[in-house]
């Protein structure tokens, strides 16, 4: 097969996949615009994030489509539409109540709400959809046209010795660039690839099991990423609730004053930001493990300096500057396509959201996201077919975005008015119930729950628990690969420095630690 | 003056760490580091954990010599403990009437957690309390409100998950 034709063979099995048995419509499709409209209503509900939404859905997408491989597409269809639309729905209550609906909303809300207590929301909001999907629109064509080439590049030039290198290269990055100290971020790195070997390795008495029947089946997947990523967030966010009650909220409503419309003049003046902020958030998402708040973060600075010097005598960044909203939801939303790139390419997962989409495809089967995907044989490679499917979909989401995105966004204000206290304990329930539902034993959700303190403890001390998720996912990776690695070698200690690309990714590893230690202590 | 929030984690780090290394992996790991298999030199189960453990090793080493002045120090307090006690306490409360409910109530539940309406039982009652308590807590007070709430949040998730799907097990189902 061509390259054309696994591009026309994954746009089809979008299309001619499986149906929704109800309605007679093709599933991924269907799936994508659920996940998209779900997506906007969890990022516009302070207290909701993306990930919750996919780790909730998850089990009851793979009882509807089933383990095989058909499931793929609309299933990780599906999460692919709320990652997106978490990533726009964000703004909402970042814009109209001064409140990010994600963390890397934040800088969201220093223009953007200016802009509503002056009477433009509607305008807010329509540049910050603008400026989201342009920049996901973006992200997303970098990742169509450089995942597959890099995938191709790691395949023919890295062998399983600087395959291994290059997986503790990318752990020690997310460790070190993840947070505010390397220190935490190793710990967590370490604590996640030690709970990873619980149960498991290749001899027949299952390693560090202290005996018992419960921990000799290690622990599952998703206990692990619900409990610590989830759960933690979960019991963090009950205690800042319980602090934050009695101190009241107002709750105030929103008028429109003016012409609310997006002009020509408009794209105009915020188009040098979205462009801007657009390659610098796909350049910080390719890297695994550098979040959208550093590039909402990076995009506003820059953007702030430019305008500043082009138009000292327009409303400045933090005054209710349009620019100021461009340049981040610009920067945020390109992050999240070009953080699939080390996914796709490598299969090392750069965010939490990614984490789901390789949970996802770990628990139906029959496509492993890596560089073995991108093999473009004579004979039908399926795993290539559904990442062209993914690519699809993820354009299909791109175009809810810009056809009912806004509008939908338009009308989620709402979304503030259901109380935090109310909602997390939902939560609570919702992610013990599919973890249940997954695992079926009661240990599965104690097990959980443990997880669950260890994410609200890391997140107190100001350990990120994401190094810790993607060390317990690339756990089995590493290993595997360092025995594969150390056989092929003939048993040589030194495999890892066997050859100079290995060489440079260990010397890049120990780079990595020894200049994120400078930085983060100057 | 500075906390010192990441020496003690460093320094905790650095003794877990250590007893992981020295104690448990050489007591529970049948095979060491490298292992000879009829000539055939292999890597061992008890690798992969060390080297996990020497991340932790060099995070918390890192921490106590190159971090232990830095400037942003959050550290645990005892409102975080109580916090964690009260949270675990009601969460456990919950899992064991979810788990237990059922079963005390009915002594041939095991016949009838494919039947509804008694399947429902144990995930009903925990799932209300843990609900319900967890609201009634932020709160500060106890309220029919946040009863009717704990109520009204578990059974749409037992039209969500337990309805449509035959293969889907609510709690405690699986284990009865």
């Amino acid at each position: 097969m061509s390259v054309l034709d696994y591009i026309l063979a994954g746009v089809a099995a979008v299309f001619a996949g499986p149906e929704l048995a109800f309605l007679g419509l093709p599933a991924t499709p269907m799936m994508i615009l659920c996940g998209f409209l779900l997506g906007i209503v969890v990022g516009s509900t302070p207290g909701l994030t993306a990930p919750m939404a996919m780790a909730v859905s998850l089990p009851l997408l793979i009882s509807a489509f089933g383990f095989n491989p058909d499931a793929l597409l609309p299933v990780m269809g599906f999460l692919i539409g709320v990652m997106k639309g978490g990533t726009v729905g964000g703004a909402v209550p970042a814009i109209l109540f001064n409140t990010p609906g994600t963390p890397d909303a934040y800088m969201t809300t220093l223009d953007g709400h200016p802009m509503t207590t002056a009477g433009q929301p509607g305008k807010a909001l329509r540049i910050a959809h603008f400026s989201s999907a342009s920049g996901d629109t973006f992200s997303d064509i970098v990742l169509i046209l450089c995942a597959p080439f890099l995938a191709v590049l790691v395949e023919q030039y890295l062998d399983l010795p600087e395959k291994t290198a290059l997986l503790l290269l990318s752990l020690a990055f997310i460790a070190a660039v993840i947070g505010g100290s390397v220190g935490k971020g190793l710990i967590s790195t370490g604590l996640g690839l030690l709970a990873a070997y619980v149960g498991t390795g290749e001899d027949f008495y299952p390693r560090l099991s202290m005996g018992t029947e419960e921990l000799s089946r290690g622990f599952p997947i998703t206990t692990a990423v619900l409990g610590v990523l989830i759960l933690g967030e979960v019991f963090k966010s009950l205690e800042d609730e319980r602090h934050r009650r009695g101190k009241g909220s107002v709750f105030k409503g929103v008028s429109n004053t003016g012409d609310q419309r997006l002009t020509r003049g408009d794209l105009r003046r915020i188009a040098p930001f979205i462009g801007r902020s657009a390659v610098i958030g796909t350049a910080i998402g390719a890297l695994p493990g550098v979040g959208s708040t550093l590039a909402a973060t990076l995009g506003y600075t820059v953007g702030r300096a430019r305008h500043a010097k082009n138009s000292p005598e327009a409303p400045q960044f933090g005054e209710g500057a349009p620019e100021g909203i461009a340049a981040t939801e610009a920067a945020n939303s390109s992050v999240s396509g070009a953080n699939l790139i080390p996914v796709l390419s490598l299969g090392i997962p750069g965010n939490a959201a990614a984490v789901f989409l390789i949970l996802a495809a770990e628990t139906i089967g029959g496509f492993n996201p890596g560089p073995s995907v991108f093999k473009f044989t004579e004979q039908p490679n399926p795993e290539l077919i559904v990442a062209f499917g993914l690519f699809t979909a993820m354009m299909i989401a791109n175009l809810l975005n810009w056809t009912i995105g806004g509008v939908f966004m338009r009308a989620m204000g709402v979304m503030m008015r259901i109380p935090k206290q109310i909602l997390l304990p939902c939560v609570l329930l919702l992610t013990l119930t599919a973890i249940y539902v997954q695992e079926t034993r009661m240990e599965a959700i104690w097990m959980a729950v443990v997880f669950g303190f260890l994410g609200y403890f890391m997140r107190r001390v100001g350990m990120s628990p994401l190094p810790f998720v993607i060390a317990f996912i690339l756990g089995g990776k590493l290993e595997e690969t360092a025995r594969q690695a150390f056989a092929a070698t003939g048993g040589d200690a030194f495999f890892l420095f066997s050859s100079p690309t290995a060489i440079l990714l260990m010397g890049l590893m120990a780079a990595t630690i020894f200049f994120s230690l400078r930085r983060k202590s100057a | 003056m500075t906390s010192r929030a990441n020496l003690y984690l460093g320094l905790v780090s650095l003794v877990l760490a250590l007893v992981v290394i020295f104690l448990w992996i050489p007591l529970d790991t049948d095979t060491g580091l490298i292992e000879k298999v009829r000539r055939r030199v292999t890597i061992g189960d008890a690798l992969a954990p060390t080297i996990a453990a020497c991340f932790v090793v060099l995070g918390g080493g890192l921490l106590v010599l190159a971090e232990r002045n830095a400037a942003d120090q959050p550290g645990l307090t005892s409102s975080n403990l109580r916090h964690v006690l009260w949270v675990l306490g009601l969460v456990a409360l919950a899992l064991l009437l979810m788990r237990w409910a059922g079963p005390l109530l009915m002594e041939d539940y095991r016949l009838l957690r494919a039947t509804a309406p008694w399947k429902w039982v144990g995930f009903v009652l925990g799932g209300t309390i843990l609900v319900t308590g967890l609201i009634s807590a932020i709160e500060r007070r106890l309220s029919l409100r946040s009863l009717a709430i704990g109520i009204a949040v578990t059974l749409p998730l037992i039209v969500l998950f337990d309805l449509p799907f035959d293969d889907l097990l609510l709690p405690p189902n699986g284990d009865v």
